[in-house]
Parts: C-alpha cells; sequence; structure tokens
C-alpha cells in the first residue's frame, strides 16, 4: 500500500475541504489504515494465512443544520468526490437538527503529551516462521497436558496487527495514533465419555509483543481448560455465592457500562438513569475509566470525536460518579460532555488471588464462562447461560455446564462481596477475580 | 464457541451487553443508497458486466490467478464486491440522520488440501490484485500450475430477488413519510409510549466470483432492514421492545399491512412487559411459537452440522450422520431458496448454486452444510452453503434459511396438553457452543402455561439447553409453519452474514429455564 502516515493526514484534509467546498458548513474526517497479518495451525499443519492492508475514509458532514456520516474503501479520487456530493445531496432530504454540530473546540483541548506507548517496532521485524514458531509451539503445549488421549483437536492461532488513525474537523481538530496488537489463541476439542466434545481455549492480546505469555504457557492453559471441562453436568437450582473469574468478569462489566451513555439515558434506555450521586453497588465497586495507561488496549489521547482524553471516576465506593458523554448527547441533555465510551478501566483490587478467594466463599460456583443471554437496559433484568466449576470446602470441584444466572443489576452489584489482585492483562477491562453473593442459578 | 476479536479486546467494550451474540436480532451493517446502482435485474447479462465499471478485465482476473496458482495450490478464487449501503435514523420525532457506506475490494483464496490462504485489497489494480494473490499463494509450497486461460460466464443463476424498481430509484424523500408514519401511529396508539426509534435501511451488493476453473458467476444482492424500538412508562417503570422486519427485497416491501404490523408488535411487545413475570428457575416443558423460534435449530443442530467442524471432529454431530436424533415427525432443512428471504441466494460465496438441504428427514440426520472444501473432503457436493460477510473474509459453511417442516400435531393441543410450563413467543439472541452442544436463546417474550392455558406473560428470560438432548425431547410438531420475516444475523469465527429461521409450533418436554425462584 502506497499510503504512509503523512498521507492519512492529508487524505483526511483533503476529505474535510472537498465536504466544504461541496457545500458542507462543517465537516470530520477519519483516514485510517490497519495491515494484518494472521496464521492459524491446525491438527500438526497450516491450516490457514491470511494477510491484508484495509484502508477507509469516514466523513461526518453537517450540511444546513442536517447531519449524515459517510464512510467508503473507494478512494479513487473520482468515485470520492461524486460519493460527497450524493452524499450531501441526502443530507439535505433529512430534518434539521438544533444539536448536530462539531465538539466545542475546548473539549479539544488539554491533550496530554504523554507517550501511550502502544506501538511496538517489533511487529515490523516479525516473519512467517517465528509467527509459525509460536503457533506450533502451541499445539505442542496443549497437547503434552493430555495423557489420557482424550484432546481430539487443537487449533491455535497468531496475529499481529498495526492500526493507524487520522482524524481532522473544520472547527481545528488534528490528531493521529498508531497502534499495534498482537493476539495468540489456542482452542481445544476434548471427548467426553458421554460423546460430547467440549471444546476451552485460552488467549492473550498484548500492544508489545513481548507482553505475551510464552507460547508453552498459553498453550499448557488451554490444554489443561478442555480438558477441565469433561464430565460437566448441570447442578441442581440454587441460590449460591458466584466468583467470576477474571477472563469472564468483563461480560458482567459491559452489561453495567452500556447504559451509562448519553444516547441510553436521553432514550430513556437506562436503569441508572437519574443515579448519578446515588450507590449502585457495593463498597467494593471502584472503577475509573484511565484512558493514558501504558501499553493499555484501549489506551488513546482524544476519543472518536476528538475530545481530549481524561481519567474519569465511574464508581467509588459503589457510588455512580460520571456517565460516557458525548458531544450531540450532551446537547440534547444538557450535560457536559465527557466521552463517548470507554478506554481502559482501572479496578481498585483487592488483597487476595482467585484460590484465596475460593478458599473464602468455601461454598458456591465458580463461573468461567458465559453462553449467551442478556440484559436489559432499561430494568437491569438479566439472564446469562454460564459454565465453570462448584466451589466446595473451598476448593475448585466438579464442572458445571448447561447452568443459567438471573437477577438485577441493582442488585447484583450491591452483592459484590470481594474483589481479586489479579486483573486480566488481555483486555481494556482488566477485570479481576469478582465475587458475588446470593445469586440465583437454574439447572436440574 | 470462545473466538478472538482484535476489535473487540481493543478497547473497554461499550457493547450493550446481548449485543454481540452468535445470533442477534439486531439491525446489521445493511445500507445503501447513492452511487447510481443498477436495479435489481440480477441475473448476468454479458461477461463480468458489472465490474466493468471498475476496470476488472478477464485478462486483470487471468494474471491474478496466475499468480495466485504460482506456489502450486489446487484451487484458486477471486471474490469481487461493490456494496453501497444506505441508512436512515428517526429519533425524537425526526428524521435526523443518515449513513452510507460503500464497500469496494477483491479476496483472493488459494485452497491446498483442507488448507486456506487468503487476502485482499481494495486497490482494484493489477499490481495490488497480483501482490495479494501472492501472499495468498503462500499456502502451497510447489511448482506453479498454470491459471485459467479462457472463462465462461455462468448463466443459469436463478433469480429469488428480483425487483420491480431497485434502491437506486427510491429518493429519501420517498422514504421519510414512512418512518414519520411509523413514528405517529406508534404515539397514537399507546399513551404509555415515551421514545420512539427508528432505522431503515436498504443495500445494494454485486459480488463476482472469479475460479481457476474459468468460471465466471455474477449476482446482485439487495437488502433491506426496518426495525422499530420504543420505550413505554407506567407509573414510574420503564420498560422497552420493538419489532424489525428484512428481506432481499425492494420498496415495496413495506406494504401497508406489513407497516401495521410493525407498529402493532411492536406497542404490543413493549407494553405487555409490565405485566410480566419472571418464570420458576429450572427444568420445564417449554413451547416454542411459530416463526423466530426457529433460533433453537439455528443454535441447537444448525452450527453444530456446518461441515467445518464435522471435518474437524470436533461437532457433537461429527458421528452422528444417518442416525435417528429426534421423533420420525421432525424433519428440518436448510434453505437458499425462499424468494425475498432474508437468507435467501442465488448463489453463494464461492460461485455455487444453493437449493433446498435436508439436515434431519423424518428424524435422522442426513447432511452436513458444506462449502467447497469440506464438499470435496466428504466427496459429495457443495450444498450451496458457502459465505462470507465480504472480501475481507474467506467463505465459511453458513447457514441460510434454516426451519422445521410442519408437524403432526396442532397449535392448540400442543398448549393444552401443558400443566406447568412456558410460551415462548419473541427472542432476542443465541448462542451455542459446538462440541459440547449446550446453547442458549433469550426469551423477551412469552406467557407462562398453567393448566392448559397461557397465563401470565413472562419476560427476560435465556433458555439453556444441550442440542442432541433437547432435539429428542421435541415430542410434538404443529402444522403451523411460519418463515420469521425479522432480520436476524449469524455470527461465527467474527463474521455476520444474513439469516433467515422458521418452526412450527413445538412442544420441548423439559429444558432448563434461567427464570427465578422467590
Amino acid at each position: 500500500m502506497s499510503t504512509n502516515s503523512t498521507n492519512l493526514a492529508e487524505v483526511a484534509r483533503q476529505a474535510v475541504e472537498l465536504a466544504k467546498k461541496q457545500g458542507a458548513s462543517e465537516a470530520a474526517a477519519n483516514a485510517s489504515r490497519a495491515r494484518e497479518v494472521e496464521v492459524q495451525w491446525r491438527d500438526g499443519q497450516l491450516d490457514k494465512i491470511s494477510e491484508a492492508t484495509t484502508r477507509g475514509l469516514s466523513v461526518q458532514l453537517y450540511v444546513d443544520g442536517r447531519y449524515s456520516a459517510v464512510s467508503t474503501s473507494d478512494l479513487r479520487p473520482e468515485a470520492l468526490e461524486r460519493f460527497i456530493s450524493d452524499s450531501i445531496a441526502m443530507t439535505r432530504a433529512l430534518a434539521r437538527d438544533e444539536h448536530r454540530r462539531l465538539p466545542e473546540p475546548e473539549l479539544y483541548a488539554g491533550r496530554t503529551q504523554v507517550d501511550l506507548a502502544i506501538e511496538d517496532p517489533h511487529q515490523a521485524k516479525l516473519g512467517a516462521d517465528e509467527r509459525q514458531r509460536i503457533v506450533r509451539e502451541l499445539e505442542a503445549a496443549a497437547r503434552a497436558v493430555d495423557t489420557k488421549g482424550a484432546i481430539l483437536s487443537v487449533t491455535t492461532a497468531f496475529g499481529d496487527v498495526l492500526r493507524e488513525t487520522y482524524r481532522v474537523s473544520s472547527n481545528g481538530f488534528e490528531g493521529g495514533m498508531r497502534g499495534t496488537q498482537f493476539f495468540a489463541s489456542a482452542d481445544v476439542s476434548a471427548k467426553d465419555s458421554d460423546g460430547r466434545r467440549p471444546e476451552e481455549s485460552d488467549f492473550a492480546v498484548a500492544r508489545f509483543f513481548e507482553n505475551l505469555p510464552d507460547a508453552t504457557t498459553l498453550g499448557r492453559r488451554a490444554g489443561e481448560r478442555a480438558l477441565g471441562r469433561l464430565g460437566a453436568a448441570k447442578g441442581a437450582s440454587a441460590v449460591l455465592t458466584m466468583a467470576v473469574d477474571n477472563r469472564a468478569a468483563g461480560r458482567l462489566v459491559s452489561m453495567l457500562l452500556g447504559p451509562m451513555t448519553g444516547m441510553a439515558l436521553q432514550q430513556k434506555r437506562s436503569f441508572l438513569d437519574g443515579k448519578q450521586g446515588q450507590k449502585v453497588g457495593s463498597e467494593r465497586l471502584v472503577l475509573t475509566d484511565e484512558p493514558h495507561i501504558p501499553r493499555g488496549l484501549g489506551s488513546r489521547l482524544f476519543d472518536g470525536e476528538g475530545i481530549a482524553a481524561k481519567p474519569l471516576p465511574l464508581f467509588e465506593a459503589g457510588v455512580l460518579r460520571s456517565y460516557f458523554i458525548d458531544s450531540y448527547y450532551g446537547r440534547k441533555l444538557k450535560a457536559r460532555p465527557t466521552t463517548g465510551g470507554a478506554s481502559n478501566l482501572s479496578w481498585k483490587l483487592g488483597e487476595k488471588g482467585q484460590a484465596a478467594l475460593l478458599a473464602d466463599l468455601k461454598e458456591g460456583i465458580l463461573v468461567t464462562g458465559f453462553l449467551g443471554g442478556n440484559s436489559n437496559a432499561v430494568t437491569g433484568d438479566f439472564s446469562l447461560g454460564v459454565q465453570g466449576f462448584r466451589v466446595r470446602g473451598g476448593k475448585i470441584a466438579e464442572p458445571i455446564s448447561e447452568m443459567n444466572i438471573s437477577g438485577n443489576q441493582m442488585d447484583l452489584w450491591k452483592r459484590l462481596v470481594a474483589v481479586g489482585n489479579d486483573p486480566f492483562a488481555y483486555s481494556a477491562m482488566r477485570t479481576p477475580t469478582l465475587v458475588f453473593e446470593g445469586v440465583q442459578f437454574a439447572g436440574v | 464457541m470462545t473466538r478472538r476479536d482484535f476489535v473487540g479486546l481493543g478497547t473497554a467494550a461499550m457493547a450493550m451487553a446481548g449485543a454481540g451474540e452468535l445470533l442477534s436480532g439486531c439491525a446489521t451493517t445493511q445500507q445503501a443508497g447513492p452511487g447510481g446502482l443498477g436495479s435489481g435485474s440480477g441475473g448476468p447479462s454479458n461477461s463480468i458486466g458489472y465490474f466493468a465499471r471498475f476496470g476488472v478485465t478477464e485478462n486483470l482476473i487471468r494474471e491474478t490467478l496466475a499468480a495466485a496458482l504460482s506456489r502450486g495450490g489446487d484451487y484458486s478464487d477471486l471474490f469481487f464486491q461493490h456494496r453501497v449501503s444506505t441508512s436512515m435514523a428517526l429519533e425524537d420525532g425526526s428524521v435526523n440522520k443518515a449513513f452510507t457506506t460503500v464497500e469496494l475490494g477483491v479476496g483472493v483464496r488459494v485452497v491446498k488440501g483442507d488448507q486456506t490462504g487468503y487476502a485482499y485489497t481494495e486497490e482494484l489494480t493489477l499490481d495490488a490484485m497480483r501482490s495479494a494473490a501472492r501472499t495468498a499463494a503462500a499456502i502451497a509450497d510447489g511448482p506453479s500450475r498454470p491459471g485459467p486461460q479462457s472463462f465462461h460466464l455462468f448463466k443459469e443463476l436463478p433469480q429469488r430477488y428480483a425487483l420491480k424498481v431497485g434502491w437506486d430509484a427510491v429518493r429519501p424523500e420517498q422514504k421519510l413519510p414512512i418512518l414519520e408514519g411509523l413514528n405517529a401511529a406508534v404515539f397514537k396508539s399507546d399513551p404509555r409510549i415515551v421514545k420512539v426509534s427508528l432505522s431503515f435501511s436498504n443495500e445494494y451488493g454485486a459480488v463476482l466470483v472469479a475460479d481457476s476453473n474459468g468460471r465466471l458467476v455474477e449476482d446482485l444482492q439487495p437488502m433491506t432492514h426496518l426495525g422499530l424500538s420504543c420505550v413505554a412508562e407506567q407509573n414510574g417503570k420503564r420498560e422497552q421492545n420493538g419489532y424489525n422486519v428484512s428481506g432481499r427485497a425492494g420498496f415495496d416491501f413495506y406494504s401497508p399491512d406489513r407497516l401495521d404490523r410493525i407498529v402493532r408488535e411492536a406497542v404490543s411487545r413493549t407494553t405487555i412487559l409490565f405485566e410480566a413475570v419472571q418464570p420458576p428457575a429450572g427444568e420445564l416443558p417449554v413451547v416454542l411459537a411459530a416463526g423466530s423460534s426457529g433460533i433453537l435449530l439455528h443454535e441447537a443442530i444448525g452450527h453444530g452440522m456446518e461441515a467445518d467442524f464435522n471435518r474437524k471432529g470436533t461437532s457433537i454431530y461429527s458421528d452422528k450422520i444417518n442416525k435417528p436424533i429426534a421423533h420420525p415427525f421432525v424433519n428440518i432443512v436448510d434453505d437458499g431458496t425462499n424468494e425475498y428471504a432474508r437468507g435467501a441466494i442465488n448463489v453463494d460465496d464461492e460461485g455455487n448454486v444453493p437449493g433446498k438441504t435436508m439436515l434431519v428427514e423424518n428424524g435422522v440426520l442426513t447432511t452436513y452444510l458444506h462449502d467447497s472444501i469440506s464438499a470435496k473432503h466428504y466427496k459429495v457436493k457443495p450444498t450451496g452453503n458457502g459465505r462470507r460477510e465480504s472480501y475481507r473474509h474467506a467463505p465459511l459453511p453458513r447457514m441460510r434459511s434454516t426451519y422445521m417442516l410442519p408437524g403432526p400435531h396442532k397449535h392448540d393441543e400442543i398448549i393444552a396438553s401443558v400443566k406447568k410450563g412456558i410460551y415462548c413467543s419473541n427472542f432476542t439472541n443465541g448462542q451455542v457452543n459446538i462440541g459440547g452442544g449446550d446453547f442458549t436463546f433469550y426469551v423477551k417474550n412469552g406467557y407462562l402455561i398453567e393448566d392448559g392455558k397461557l397465563t401470565r406473560p413472562i419476560k427476560d428470560v435465556n433458555i439453556i439447553g444441550n442440542g442432541p438432548r433437547v432435539l429428542e425431547k421435541v415430542d410434538m410438531v404443529a402444522d403451523n409453519l411460519v418463515i420469521d420475516e425479522g432480520g436476524w444475523t449469524c455470527g461465527k469465527d467474527g463474521q455476520g452474514v444474513p439469516v433467515s429461521q422458521g418452526l412450527p409450533t413445538v412442544r420441548v418436554s423439559s429444558i432448563t429455564v434461567g427464570g427465578r425462584n422467590s
């Protein structure tokens, strides 16, 4: 691909100029490019390799008080010119909306100069041999834990990506970001005595190659997880203490954060509407959005609108402190914009690791994965499929599957009785192990 | 399946809970609009007619395929795609935002045995395409093989979504009154409604498959979707629900009847939630209403019948072909031929013409869903299930429209047969673990069944079961098959494709209901 960073900026600037020339009163453009490579290996042979460069341009158009957003991968000059003029014509057919404007320029101010350290130069040096070495080692490590011949199939993968974006807006914002990510995974399928073929996986994703676990450790964990599923059965319906392991806990957190957006509030689709300043969780729910964590998967200097990124307290001792409010819904709600969405989450961690937490809880269930389900954003009611293990006498006991938990989030988060010291490094949500008392499980 | 997703892990997901499931009722990315695309004549008329405007010629294809086979791959195909999607949204009473997306690119696939090399480019120049082809070629490691010297255009495509008027001929001004009319009708129908949001999208996709056997296949693929969501308030409580419709159809899809149904269903499904209770937790008999309950088949059997999982031996159905897995009155199909359905296709994304595939015939498991790689592996003909989200992805075996054929029982007879259970009529999403067979689907609306009668409404409950065990427990099937008109999207390996589903009224003798015990 011929375009480099400099001309990503150039592409964005030209798009803004073109939009203005063709009749937009204001415009913003994002030019982006990503180069990705992925190698997949299965049962002793290379299964799939893929490699691609994606490019894109998206433009927000403000025309006579009307708004539309467009994006295209067809960057041929004549196609782009026609695309923008057609889009402006379409925008003119829409209703006026006084709230549709670019963000106030003062929201762009105060961007930190800190180095986020999200681009690893090692990505450019990775070659096909190294990628294939990793996927082979992942498989070997996964199979090494299988002493009974229970493993049916192992699929491993390694991928890396370099993403670049540059945003320009007609009221004074310019900014770009470049970041790398590396990804490794092992999916292991095993055969149970009753014919079922449970599968489990382990994975890791990091900004820097050196922050991935070594292939042997990751592959072994995947194998152990899959073998741990053998003999899983559903238990009796009961109200029990639930520990959720750090990798799985993000599912619960995302159903809490979703209703915190300006759109959810303004559209009356949030059980957290009107709850700012109120206690919605236990003392242990202490959570900040922290955009400047070095090497953080969600780290950024500005958000999707160009608003300068700043730490944002979300929950303090269970009290809801802030919402995610972008400039459009901020105007509709007459509230000061914060940011449109989360970056990295920073948790106030507890003192103990998962094993110690399980020892404390004695009887209950450790949830290691969720399967389907949903949460009603308006009422907070949720119902989710789970799998994991019974905890007996403070220790992990038999595996469980085909069970479900249900409740209401306004109740659930008050039941958060312990937070682990083990944030999951391979997600921007960085969740530790979470323990909740008195959760309804459904099974037999 | 647990599956990696670079994008999803990249930021603290603001993902609305429930939006990211394997099968989700949410509106997808379909849109379309300006760009002067041809109207819906559908089938090809002359060699690479549509793509000639992008400078795609037989020579370009020949050179690219030659590069793709330069290291001895068995087979190669090119998947060209140009897709324009437009959507408009109504919020707070006015249509005040619109989105347009244009995708143009080509994916190059090289197959060696079961192995796949894949690359794509969004620049349709010889240099860029040849470079992508050389990347994909690296899956093989042998002497170069010649590409095709001549091409033949496949002309016998069926036409399952011919449009009277193409979307390019529909002005935004014609669409606005529909959205404004729906909004007004919703507010008028119930004073408890406090918010209405609507999204309307239309899409035109053109695809061209060119392969190393010299075959060229072109198709034009329309899609439209309309979703209505509303929030109601009563005694300080709020509830939200909605209704959506989708099909490979034109503007005439939005008939007065259908528009009335959208309003009626969205409002009644929302306001009934004020009276709804949580069912008890644990195992109960479950009756699934005719229609979108086909989500049961999609999750309980459809994914497990995709041949890639069976080829790897990881599906719970891997050793069950030709074996009875359900009562003899259970017949399940996966069908690409339902005219104008969201899951209809004239051709799959590897150039094969799909028909109707029996998955379960008289209770016996009959065949898997194949793409060309698995068909070759199993030495059968492809079933036309090789599908992909776009040129950015290699094809995989995927469902189209999955449904159960009518059975011997009557709807009323089934309800009357249940002493204490639940009736499920409306769903938001579902998910499955392919190998273990455990699957879920999320019930948004339904009723308790007490002494053979529907009594109190229920809401927000996840049902969890195990595919083969639940199929054995399907012990009554009614004669009232309905194929749902909703906008379902199926996710697998990070790729979403449009699908349809259907079911007659069905009884499952027992399954775990994720309710609450007081």
